[in-house]
Parts: structure tokens; C-alpha cells; sequence
């Protein structure tokens, strides 16, 4: 700490780390009520988790209709400020008078002169896998993540870049800019910003399915991840939405998906797993009318009054369900030119069920960031990794540090609505500590 | 005063400049036959949207003195609000100024030139028609009332209350019982990760008789409410007589309630079966300070149902899973010799903390069964295994989780406010999703297990977040700016009929008995153009989308 800024006047500015659903609401609701809002997101685009899904459960919404809205409310709100590609480094002081450090990673791209034609993505001969798409797909050095990404001003790999490693000259996409908005000298920023109080809504991430080798994924291609099956599905993902096994043409016959993958590991029901697996039945129905789908689980939690509805349709028109006392512990091996899901059944015994597409609804787990960002902000993680919230209180948003709160799936696993909530209250949260004069 | 439209072509860099001739429409527009009447000047401009962009075109409407403006260019998703902005900047009001999308519309999907050429003129003379068809209009700001109504006492509601209340917001918390603090206290205890007992409640409730900006309303209702958001007036009915109160916003916060397991096919029992439902035994532990038989005995074997009533109703209660294992460890620490057995139909867990309670249990000694189908005919129990087989047992006692159901007063609370009710009888939310704490009602919000079965964390998130609606959208002392986009009605044609009423979802529109004709509250209303549609005589005009803008605007471009 430095003595210049304690004396210095409560800032009334809020910091949000992570400009998912979570962070955009909450967000918008600050920059209502007049708060500077700094909106920092570490990937070039904002949306967050849900803008990988073609629809959300239980209403089979177009993600991008739901949250393309919201995300041009938070780029278009004069009192936010969207910070993507940039990364917070520091935070000092306390709460209403906290000074933090953020680092504007260069784009390479003017974020005001780009236009957002994409006449820059073909010229660069550089290709390479998109991690976005879950390395499904490709993309150039140049790249904007997906087609509809918000904002839609591409940014440079500067690892993969020939000009920026240094590998040899190139300027193809800057050639081909009318637009003179390609910087090749662009350089990374630092920025110090007072604020009055911090949100982190930096999401989560999904289990990492090799940790269970059994279950074949990275050894067998017809094996997906969850988010790896949400682009495959995705109309503007890889396939533009075309349903066929990894690196083949082949459309899959026989589809099955296991629940459950990694909570034992993780300790806990990630409680979105039952009810994404269940809308992967339903989307591969509505693709492949002809196509057999097992959904092989033990509990079924559907935690909200409009889950069973959706679950009682999909079992009735959708798939096969399989109980089995620990799907995890399932054996997927090569059988032919498909796969073979060995598991226990009801009655204890081995099982199997053949299939050309196996799908791992992977628990949801805490950010891999998640610790960085807590160690800068100075906060508590709880015992599975999230951030700690209202550890002597129930149903709070209060992170161990006063002024810090925390709201989505930072928090914990969870659907849309409780991010949301969580994201509203946080907003409230953070109106009360930055000061009575609203109250 | 002659009209004098501005029209102004973006190139988009390359983007609309070579795929459209605007120097054809340079040419084209001006010659036209249909704008002898006016004075129209049109123009090309390299890229509207940069900040040179902007300069250029305030400086064009204010040396011009435009009394419109038409702009060919991208999607108003893109930049309507940036050119709105600019209007703004200037004398011309902004509802006289349209974008026409020559981008996404022609540059971007017609490979001919020509082609994307004729087509840009065809919906820019749309563009330029309907314009000389809008009007004006004018925001307005409106004072609020800041002050919010709290309607029941449970923790969702007293969680509301707190967060809201202070020097500059009285809070009016109205509580149907005697004492607030909802189901909760009637609890022995919380789930163990929840605190010590009802700490945790207790704590709450204490807050709220000391806070001097909240005042609480016991066995009292509401009676009535008119208004709209930042000015609701009501009237709350009590013992004593009624008050009058004025809001700015209004919560509901009127809880839960249990099916009777009775009503269930699967559950028989009688009077002097020892056969409990969950919140029974609750009581019975918080009174007696053990859970025993009719007969005055420690039960040896005690059966849990879960999910009773549940396939009537079509949902999971989401809570009973998690305060069953509590009821469990209740049992077990009573006496560790009580054998305690769980029939449930796959554990619904979603918070963290959960199966690590349930795992304790289980290595407690807790039975977790897992069936398909259970019948319970006083404290006998017959029931299908996850294989199919059959099996049955007799229990000491029995103890039954029923479904969470909506509290009894829904139904006409939900027509005196005049929200909707889902399909499960839990208030409707706005957006199951994205808005789910807010009714299609301005300013009135839903929390709590009203909203749908909850816990005690997540009503207060709930109550959290509709706290934080109110403390960003009713700053005290600062005013609201309605839509001004609204539908009016004209009084003329209006035939009375009333078919508006019901296809406004925001309640919006509201009849005059005494006129005979339906009356659009322009404050409610959003300009959805719902009842626009529903009105046989073309007695709704919803602004700026009125039918001769719409007409003409297509009559020439498809000319
Ligand atoms: C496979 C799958 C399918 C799902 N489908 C549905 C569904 O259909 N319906 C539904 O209701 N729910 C669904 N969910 C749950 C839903 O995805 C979450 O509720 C939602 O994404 C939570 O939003 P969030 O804003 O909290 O987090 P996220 O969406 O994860 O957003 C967090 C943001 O923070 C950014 N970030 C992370 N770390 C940092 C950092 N250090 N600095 C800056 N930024 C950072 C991330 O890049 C991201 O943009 C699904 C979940 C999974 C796993
Ligand atoms: C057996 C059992 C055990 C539980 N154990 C736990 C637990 O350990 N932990 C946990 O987190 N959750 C538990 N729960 C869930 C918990 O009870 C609810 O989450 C909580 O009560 C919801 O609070 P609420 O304020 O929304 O509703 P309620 O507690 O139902 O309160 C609603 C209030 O509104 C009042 N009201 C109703 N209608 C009107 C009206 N028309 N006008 C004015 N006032 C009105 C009622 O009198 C009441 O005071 C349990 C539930 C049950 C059934
Ligand atoms: S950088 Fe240039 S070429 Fe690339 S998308 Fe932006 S405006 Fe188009
Ligand atoms: S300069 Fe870099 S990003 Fe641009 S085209 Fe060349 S390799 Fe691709
Ligand atoms: S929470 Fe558990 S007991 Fe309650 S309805 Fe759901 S699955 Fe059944
Ligand atoms: S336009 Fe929509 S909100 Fe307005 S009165 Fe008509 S139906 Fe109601």
C-alpha cells in the first residue's frame, strides 16, 4: 500500500472480473443507478459459458437471442467500461477506497476503427486450432472466436502471429484492411483505476475427463466434453451444427451420454450435469430423429419447478435412461468401428451398451484462474475451490474480504437463474457498502 | 414548412461501397417525382460511425436545419444508438430520424451490384416515406416514491426488508400471522452447515424490530393496490383498520406451503398411525425436544419418503432431499441405535455442501434406498428396487416429505396485483432464465419459495437480488424516464370490446367504465404493440410504429 491514495475520497467506481452472464447483469444494474463500471474480461469476447450453447434448458431458448441483447446493452452503457483481453493484477487498499491494477493485453486491432468485416481473416497464412471451439475448429493468427462474438473486433495471437514472433515479415491482414485498423505495434497497457468495491464473476470450468482414463477421452474420437458437444452442435460452431463423429464424416447411431463424470472426485452434485445431459438427448433427437441415445445416471436432480417438465419430455421422446449406482465408473472401449460403454446396472451386475458417440457430463469445477484471482484479491477459497462466500452467514455474496463479493458460478456450480440472482444481489450488495445515500 | 430530409449514405469502407452504387443513388433520389413537395439532400460519407463521422453529421443536421434524417447504413443493432446520440446533440428530435440497413440487408447478400443497388433505393424511399410520417416525441421524468411494500414475513421477506431499509426508504413489511419470520421458526434447527439452531433466523428477526425503518404490519393483508412503478398506492387492511400506503416498488414474499400427503394415490394413513409429515416432526422436536411414537416411545425404526406427491404435482421440491438428511441426523442424534432408513427416488443435491452432509449420514448409519415406486399404508411401506424387485417393511414410524406448494393466498394475491401464476401455481417470473425475480409488472418482484420451492440460502439470494433491482433502478430523490414509445388509444373507436385487456401482459390497459373504452396507462406501458394487434377497430396506435408510418414505409419500398 501506498499512503498517497487512503487519503483519498471513497471512490464510488465498481471493478467486475469476468463479464459472463453474472458479471454483465450485475453490471448493467450498477452503471443504472450512475456507478463508473469497469468490466474486465480475459478473453477478447464477453458472453461468457453460455454464448457456447445453441439453447439453454429448460425453455430450449437461442442462447445468443437471450444474452446477444445484453451483451449490447454493456457495450453500448456509458458507464461501462469493457475491458476484454485484459487481465486484473493487483488490488490494494479496502473497501470504498481500493486501487487495482489491470493489464490491457495488446489487441493488435483498433477497437474503434474495426468495423468488424472479417476481410482480414483469409489473407493470414497462419491456421491453427481454435480453443474457443474447443480445438474443433480452426481459426487464423487473426481471429475472432466465433462468428456473432461480441464485441466483433478480431484480435492477433501474438504467439502465432508470423510478424509478431518474429518468425518472418507479414503483414497480410493489415494489407487488406480498408480500414487502416490493424496495429502490428500495438503494445500492451496498464491501467491503475480507483474503486469502491470489487465483483468476481469469473465462472467455472468443466471436469477434466482424462483424470478418468477408463473413459476414453483423448484416446477415442467419438469420446466429448460437454462444451465440446455444445460447439459441435452449435449452428455457428466448427460443423455449423452438423452432428459427425471427430475427424470423420460419419454420423454417430447410437448416442450415449454418462452423467456424474468426476463428482465423486470433486465431492459434490454440480446440479446442471442432469439437466444439460438431458437437453443433449434432446438435441440430438431433433437432429438425428433415427439416432438411439442412452443416458446413463444415478441421481437425477432437477432443482427448479419447470425441470421435470422438460425431464418427463425428454424421457418420454428422447432417450433411453439407464440407472446405473456409479456412471463415472463406466468403461468405454473400442468395440469395431465404434465404442462400447461397459457400466454397473441396477442389480449390480456389468451392463453394456454400444455406441458411436459417448458424451461425459463432466462436473463443474472451479476456474482454473479461480486461485490467481483470488490470491490478487486477497480471498478465501472454500474447500472445493470456489471462492468463499458468507462463511458465518447463510445466502450471502460477502467474499472474505470486505468490499469483494462474488456472484455465478465463481461461487459454485449453478444454472442461468441462479447466476443471475446471485448477480442481482451482488449488485445490491455493493450499492449498500459504497455508501447510506441510497438507503 | 417544407420538410427537408437529409439523406446520408455510409460507404462502410468497402463494406457498402463496393457492393452498392452509391453514386447511383446520389443520382437517383434527388430526380424522383414523389419528392417534388420536399427539399431533400443527399450525401455519401466514408464511415459514419467514426468519430469524424459523427462531427460530419451533427454538423450537417445543425448547418442544414434537417427536419429529418434518413441514414443508409448497417444494422440498427450497431449503431441506431450511436445516431441517435447524434440527433440528440442537435434540434432534431430523434424520432424523426431513421436508419436504413444497406449493409446486412444488401451489401453483404447480394452479389450483383445492381441488384444490391436497386434494393438499397427501394428501402431508403421507404425509409425517406416514413420518416415524413413520424413524429416527435418527448421523455418524460417522473418523481418516485421510494418506499417499498413487503408482503409476507418470512426470511425472504425479512431478508428484503433489511436489505432495503434505512434513512431515505421506509420498508412496510405486512405479515398475515401473528409474528413474523415465516416457516423457518417453526424449525428445531437449520441444516448443520446453516449455523447453530435457528441462530441465524433469530438473529434476523431481532433486526428487523430494531430497525426504525421498517414497520410491520401483523395479522394484516393487502387489500388493494393502483399505480404503476415509483407510484403505487395501497391499502393494507389490519385488525385496527386500514392504512393507506405509498411505494415506489412491491415485493412478494408469501412462501410455501406442503400438499397433503393423503391427496397422494401412493399414501394412506390414519390419525393414530405414526405417520408425520416433515415440518410435524420439526415442530415436535422444537416442542418436546425428542421425536417420539403416539405412545410416548423413542421409535426403533423410522422410514423417510421422499418426493410424496411429487408425481402430482410435476416437479421436484428441490429442498426435501437436503432437511431429510437433516431430519435424519436428528434421529441419529437422538439415539444412534434408531435405524433409519431413506426411500428416495435419486437424491436431488444442487448446492456444494450436500453430499458431503449425505455422506456423513450414510457412513452414520442412514440407509439411503433407492426405488422406483413406493406405496405407505400407515407405517407399512411396500416398494419397487431400482432392478425391479419387490420389497416391503414395517417401520415404527413414518415420516413423509411432502411437495413444496404454493401458499394458499397465490391465486388472489396474483389477481389483486395482477401477475401471472405459472402452470406449477408458483408466481410466474418474468423470464425463467435471465429475469426470474421480476413479474411482468414493473417495480413488483417475486422471492422467496413464492417464486419457486427453496431453501433458506437461496430465498435470501432472492430477497438480495430484488433488493438490488430497487437500490439501482428508485434512487431517492431521482426520477424515472418511462418508454415513450407507448400505445394510446383512440377514445373514438374504441368500441369497448375489450379484447386488449387480455393480450396485455404488462397490465397496462385498464377500461373506463364510465366512457366505455379501454384506457392505456402510458407509464406501464412498454410499446409492445401486443394489443395493437388484438384491436378490431383500429382504435390503438402504438407510437412510432403507427400504421400509416408502416404503411408507407413499405408501400414504397416495394413500389
Ligand atoms: C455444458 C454446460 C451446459 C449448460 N447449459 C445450461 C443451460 O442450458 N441452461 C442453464 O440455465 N444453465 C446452463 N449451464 C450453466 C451455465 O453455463 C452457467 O450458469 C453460467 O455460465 C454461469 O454464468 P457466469 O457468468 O457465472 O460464468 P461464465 O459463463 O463462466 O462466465 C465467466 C466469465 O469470466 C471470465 N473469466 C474467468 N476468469 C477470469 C479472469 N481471471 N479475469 C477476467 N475474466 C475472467 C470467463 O472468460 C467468462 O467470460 C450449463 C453449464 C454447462 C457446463
Ligand atoms: C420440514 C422443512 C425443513 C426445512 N429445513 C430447512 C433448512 O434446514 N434449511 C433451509 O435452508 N431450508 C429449509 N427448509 C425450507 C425453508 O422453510 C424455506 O426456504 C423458507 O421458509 C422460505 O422462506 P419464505 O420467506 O420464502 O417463505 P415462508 O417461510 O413460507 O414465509 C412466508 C410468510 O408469508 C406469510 N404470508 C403468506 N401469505 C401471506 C399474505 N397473503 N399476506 C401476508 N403474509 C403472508 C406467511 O405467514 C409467512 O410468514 C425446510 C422446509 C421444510 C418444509
Ligand atoms: S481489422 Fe479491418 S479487416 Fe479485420 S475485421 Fe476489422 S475492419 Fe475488417
Ligand atoms: S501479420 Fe500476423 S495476423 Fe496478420 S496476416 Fe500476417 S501472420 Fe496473420
Ligand atoms: S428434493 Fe428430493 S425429495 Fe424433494 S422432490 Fe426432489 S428428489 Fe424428491
Ligand atoms: S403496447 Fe404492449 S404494453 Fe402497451 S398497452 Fe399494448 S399490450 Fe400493453
Amino acid at each position: 500500500m501506498t499512503e498517497d491514495y487512503i487519503t483519498m475520497n471513497r471512490s464510488d467506481n465498481v471493478l467486475i472480473i469476468g463479464a459472463g452472464l453474472a458479471g454483465m447483469k450485475a453490471g448493467l444494474l450498477l452503471a443504472h443507478a450512475g456507478k463508473k463500471v469497469y468490466l474486465v474480461e480475459s478473453l477478447p469476447l464477453i458472453g461468457g459459458k453460455v454464448i457456447k450453447n445453441e439453447e439453454s434448458f429448460p425453455n430450449l431458448e437461442c442462447s445468443t437471442c437471450m444474452v446477444a441483447p445484453v451483451q449490447q446493452d454493456v457495450l453500448q452503457n456509458p458507464n461501462i467500461e469493457t475491458l476484454t483481453h485484459s487481465a486484473v493484477e493487483k488490488i490494494e487498499g479496502e473497501a470504498g477506497n481500493f486501487r487495482a491494477v489491470i493489464k490491457k493485453s495488446a489487441r493488435y486491432v483498433s477497437m474503434t476503427d474495426c468495423i468488424g468485416c472479417g476481410m482480414c481473416f483469409d489473407p493470414c497464412p497462419v491456421s491453427l486450432k481454435n480453443a474457443w471451439e474447443e480445438d474443433l475448429g480452426e481459426r487464423k493468427a487473426i481471429y475472432v472466436p466465433c462468428a456473432g462474438a461480441l464485441p466483433n473486433v478480431p484480435v492477433i495471437d501474438p504467439d502465432q502471429c508470423l510478424q509478431l514472433n518474429g518468425q518472418q515479415e507479414c503483414s497480410a491482414c493489415a494489407d487488406s484492411c480498408m480500414f487502416g485498423a490493424i496495429k502490428l505495434d500495438d503494445k500492451d497497457e496498464t491501467i491503475e483505476v480507483d474503486i469502491g468495491a470489487v465483483i468476481i464473476s469469473t465462472g467455472a470450468e468443466t471436469f477434466d475427463a482424462s483424470k478418468l482414463p477408463e473413459l476414453g477421452y483423448g484416446k477415442y474420437p467419438g469420446v466429448y466434453t460437454p462444451f465440446e458437444f455444445e460447439r459441435l452442435f452449435a449452428s455457428n460452431g466448427p460443423t455449423l451444427g452438423e452432428l459427425t463423429i471427430r475427424d470423420s464424416e460419419k454420423t454417430p447411431g447410437k448416442i450415449a451420454i454418462i452423467h456424474c463424470v468426476g463428482r465423486q472426485q470433486v465431492g459434490y452434485c454440480s446440479s446442471v450435469c442432469c439437466m444439460y445431459s438431458l437437453k443433449f438427448a434432446h438435441f440430438i433427437k431433433s437432429k438425428l430423429p433415427d439416432a438411439e441415445i442412452f443416458n446413463i445416471h444415478s441421481d437425477i436432480c432437477l432443482p427448479d419447478k419447470n425441470y421435470q417438465k422438460f425431464f418427463n419430455k425428454v424421457k418420454e421422446s428422447d432417450t433411453t435412461l439407464i440407472y446405473s449406482p456409479s456412471p463415472e465408473e463406466s468403461k468405454v472401449s473400442q468395440n469395431g468401428s465404434g465404442l462400447k460403454v461397459v457400466y454397473t446396472g441396477a442389480d449390480g451386475k456389468e451392463q453394456h451398451v454400444e455406441a458411436d458417440m459417448v458424451i461425459l457430463s463432466g462436473a463443474v469445477i472451479p476456474h482454473p484462474e479461480g486461485s490467481s484471482v483470488a490470491t490478487i484479491a486477497g480471498l478465501n477459497l472454500d474447500s472445493y475451490g470456489f471462492f468463499e462466500a458468507g462463511k458465518d452467514d447463510i445466502g450471502s455474496v460477502h467474499t472474505s474480504r470486505e468490499g469483494v463479493f462474488v456472484a455465478g458460478s465463481a461461487e459454485g456450480p449453478k444454472d442461468i437463474q441462479s447466476s443471475v440472482i446471485q448477480a442481482e444481489s451482488a449488485a445490491g450488495q455493493v450499492m449498500i457498502c459504497l455508501g447510506e445515500v441510497n438507503r | 414548412m417544407k420538410a427537408k430530409v437529409g439523406v446520408y449514405v455510409c460507404e462502410c469502407g468497402p463494406n457498402i461501397a463496393s457492393k452498392v452504387d452509391l453514386d447511383r443513388i446520389l443520382e437517383t433520389l434527388p430526380a424522383l417525382d414523389e419528392y417534388r413537395e420536399i427539399e431533400l439532400v443527399v450525401k455519401k460519407y466514408g464511415l459514419l460511425c467514426s468519430a469524424d463521422g459523427k462531427n460530419y453529421l451533427e454538423e450537417e443536421i445543425k448547418s442544414n436545419g434537417f427536419t429529418h434524417l434518413v441514414l443508409g447504413a448497417c444494422s440498427p443493432r450497431d449503431h441506431n444508438k450511436t445516431f441517435i446520440g447524434v440527433c440528440k446533440k442537435t434540434d432534431l428530435n430523434p424520432y424523426l430520424y431513421k436508419i436504413i440497413n444497406i449493409r446486412e440487408h444488401c451489401a453483404w447478400i447480394i452479389p450483383d451490384k445492381e441488384k444490391a443497388t436497386e434494393k438499397a433505393i427501394s428501402y431508403l424511399r421507404g425509409g425517406i416515406n416514413r420518416v415524413l410520417y413520424q413524429s416527435s416525441l418527448f421523455e418524460k421524468q417522473l418523481d418516485i416514491d421510494p418506499d417499498v411494500v413487503v408482503i409476507g414475513g418470512g426470511i425472504a421477506g425479512i431478508e428484503t426488508a433489511l436489505s432495503l431499509a434505512g434513512e431515505k426508504r421506509n420498508i412496510y413489511l405486512i405479515e398475515k400471522s401473528g409474528k413474523i419470520g415465516g416457516k423457518s421458526s417453526r424449525f428445531s434447527s437449520l441444516l448443520p452447515r446453516q449455523g447453530k439452531g435457528l441462530a441465524l433466523i433469530e438473529e434476523k428477526i431481532e433486526k428487523v424490530s430494531a430497525n426504525p425503518f421498517i414497520k410491520v404490519f401483523l395479522e394484516s393483508s393487502l387489500e388493494s393496490i393502483i399505480g404503476f412503478l415509483g407510484n403505487f398506492e395501497i391499502v393494507v387492511k389490519s385488525k385496527n383498520g386500514n392504512t393507506d400506503i405509498k411505494a415506489g416498488a412491491i415485493v412478494v414474499a408469501s412462501g410455501y406451503g406442503l400438499i397433503d400427503p393423503l391427496s397422494s394415490e401412493s399414501h394412506s394413513y390414519s390419525e393414530s398411525d405414526d405417520v408425520y409429515t416433515s415440518l410435524e416432526i420439526e415442530e415436535m422436536l422444537k416442542e418436546h425436544g425428542k421425536i417420539m411414537t403416539k405412545s410416548g416411545k423413542e421409535p426403533a425404526s423410522v422410514a423417510l419418503v421422499h418426493c410424496v406427491g411429487r408425481e402430482e404435482k410435476g416437479y421436484c421440491s428441490r429442498i426435501c432431499c437436503n432437511y431429510m438428511i437433516k431430519i435424519a441426523r436428528y434421529l441419529k442424534d437422538q439415539s444412534d441405535a434408531i435405524k433409519v432408513t431413506e426411500f428416495h427416488k435419486g437424491l436431488c443435491m444442487p448446492d456444494k455442501g450436500d453430499q458431503s452432509f449425505h455422506k456423513a449420514m450414510a457412513e452414520r448409519g442412514v440407509e439411503f434406498r433407492r426405488i422406483q415406486k413406493i406405496t405407505q399404508d400407515g407405517t407399512k411401506i411396500s416398494f419397487t428396487g431400482m432392478d425391479g424387485s419387490p420389497g416391503n417393511a414395517d417401520f415404527d414410524m413414518v415420516i413423509l416429505a411432502p411437495a413444496i406448494v404454493p401458499s394458499e393466498d397465490t391465486d388472489s394475491l396474483a389477481e389483486l396485483l395482477e401477475i401471472p401464476v405459472s402452470e406449477t401455481g408458483f408466481f410466474q417470473e418474468m423470464h425463467q432464465t435471465t429475469d426470474p425475480v421480476a413479474t411482468s409488472i414493473d417495480g413488483i418482484f417475486v422471492v422467496g419459495a413464492a417464486h419457486s420451492p427453496k431453501g433458506i440460502t437461496d430465498s435470501i439470494f432472492f430477497a438480495q437480488a430484488a433488493a438490488g433491482r430497487i437500490l439501482t433502478h428508485l434512487i431517492p430523490g431521482e426520477k424515472i424516464v418511462p418508454e415513450v414509445k407507448v400505445t394510446e388509444v383512440l377514445e373514438a373507436f374504441c368500441t369497448g370490446c375489450q379484447n386488449c385487456l387480455d393480450v396485455c401482459v404488462y397490465g397496462a390497459i385498464s377500461y373506463d367504465e364510465s366512457k366505455g373504452v379501454s384506457v392505456v396507462n402510458e407509464v406501464v406501458c412498454r410499446g409492445c404493440g401486443n394489443c395493437f394487434g388484438s384491436c378490431p377497430s383500429g382504435a390503438l396506435r402504438t407510437k412510432h410504429f403507427t400504421n400509416p408510418q408502416l404503411y408507407q414505409e413499405v408501400r414504397e419500398a416495394i413500389r
